[in-house]
C-alpha cells in the first residue's frame, strides 16, 4: 500500500489540474468579451444625469 | 441665479459658482497658481526644480506632490509630472498666451519613473539631479477640489476643464448638459492648446505629443484631482485600453 501511496498522489494532482484547466476554459469560453460593445458607454452613475436645461460652465478648458 | 466669478489665472479661464466666498476663492487660485508655476523663476516650484535637494516645502504642495505620486501609481505611469524636459523640448518654454518657442524634438525623451526621482517627507521634497517637474493638470483637479472644501456646501469651481461640483449643478459634458452631484469632472484633449503637430499632452513612455488614436476623454469621477488623471490616462492609452480603465476607474466617461 505505502510503495503505491506516491502513484496515487501524483495521479491525483494530475486529475485536479485537467479539472481546473477544463473549469477555467469551459468559463472564458462562456463569458467571451463582445467584440461588439460601444466604444462610449451610457452613462452609468446617478450622480450624472442628462438635463434639458443651461448648463452653468463646461468642462472645455480655453 | 446663483452668485459666479470668472476670471484668468493658470493661463485659462476659471469660473466659480456658489454662495460661498468666491472672492476669497479667486484669491487663494491666484496665490497658490502663483506658487507653482514653472513659469516663475521664484515659485515654490521652481525652486524644488533648481535645487535637486532636499528643499523645504508648504503643506499645500507637500499634498499636490503625493497627490502626483498616487497620479503615478493610479495611470500606470501614464500620468507623469516629470515630463516636464520634453514639454520644452516641443516647444511649451512659456505660457501659450506668449506663443510656443521652436522645438528641439531631438532633447525630447521619455521620463524617468517619478516614484525613483521625487522623494517626500513632511514639509520636505526632493528633485533628483537633472529632473523637473511640471504639476500641470494634477494641479487644476486637485485645487478644484481644495477650491470647493473653502467654498462650502453648493460650490462649483472649474479651473480651466477641470472641475468639481459639490451639490447639484448643471454642467456641460462632450456637447450635452449633465447634472452632477458631487463629482469631479475633467476632459483631456489634444484638440485645443495645440500648434502645427505639437499639442500639450505628453506620453511619458516617449517624451512626445500622445498619439493614441483618442482626442478627447472626458471623466466624472469622486474627485476632480481623479477625473484628470483619469481622463488623461485614458486618452494617452488610447482607445483599446481605455474603456475597461474607465470602466475601472471611474463614474461616466466619454471618448472620442
Amino acid at each position: 500500500m505505502s510503495d503505491r501511496r506516491p502513484l496515487l498522489l501524483k495521479i491525483g494532482a494530475t486529475v485536479l489540474s485537467l479539472l481546473a484547466t477544463a473549469a477555467s476554459a469551459a468559463y472564458v469560453t462562456a463569458h467571451v468579451k463582445n467584440p461588439s460593445a460601444p466604444l462610449q458607454p451610457s452613462v452609468l452613475s446617478s450622480s450624472v444625469r442628462p438635463a434639458d436645461v443651461q448648463p452653468v460652465t463646461s468642462t472645455y478648458a480655453s | 441665479m446663483r452668485p459666479e466669478l470668472h476670471f484668468r489665472a493658470m493661463g485659462t479661464t476659471c469660473s466659480l459658482f456658489g454662495d460661498g466666498d468666491l472672492v476669497d476663492g479667486e484669491r487663494w487660485v491666484r496665490s497658490f497658481a502663483a506658487r507653482i508655476t514653472r513659469f516663475d523663476q521664484s515659485s515654490e516650484l521652481s525652486h524644488l526644480n533648481a535645487a535637486a535637494a532636499w528643499v523645504d516645502i508648504s503643506p499645500e504642495l507637500e499634498q499636490l506632490l503625493r497627490a502626483s505620486l498616487r497620479a503615478f501609481e493610479m495611470s500606470g505611469g501614464l500620468v507623469n509630472v516629470a515630463v516636464l524636459p520634453s514639454m520644452i523640448a516641443i516647444g511649451y518654454t512659456r505660457p501659450l498666451a506668449e506663443g510656443p518657442t521652436a522645438a528641439r524634438l531631438d532633447q525630447a525623451h521619455s521620463a524617468p519613473l517619478l516614484p525613483n526621482v521625487l522623494n517626500v517627507k513632511r514639509g520636505k521634497a526632493r528633485l533628483a539631479p537633472n529632473v523637473r517637474i511640471d504639476l500641470g493638470g494634477v494641479a487644476k483637479g486637485w485645487m478644484a477640489d481644495r477650491l470647493c472644501e473653502r467654498l462650502g456646501a453648493n460650490s462649483l469651481g472649474n479651473l480651466g476643464g477641470d472641475l468639481f461640483a459639490r451639490g447639484e449643478w448643471p454642467v456641460e459634458i462632450a456637447g450635452q448638459t449633465y447634472l452632477l452631484r458631487d463629482l469631479g469632472v475633467a476632459t483631456s484633449s489634444t484638440r485645443r492648446r495645440r500648434w502645427g503637430d505639437m499639442h500639450h499632452v505628453i506620453d511619458p513612455r516617449t517624451g512626445l505629443p500622445a498619439a493614441s488614436g483618442l482626442e478627447e476623454v472626458s471623466v466624472a469621477a469622486d474627485t476632480a484631482t481623479a477625473a484628470e488623471v483619469i481622463a488623461k490616462t485614458a486618452l494617452i492609452a488610447g482607445p483599446d485600453l481605455a474603456p475597461a480603465y474607465c470602466a475601472t476607474h471611474a463614474q461616466a466617461w466619454w471618448l472620442s
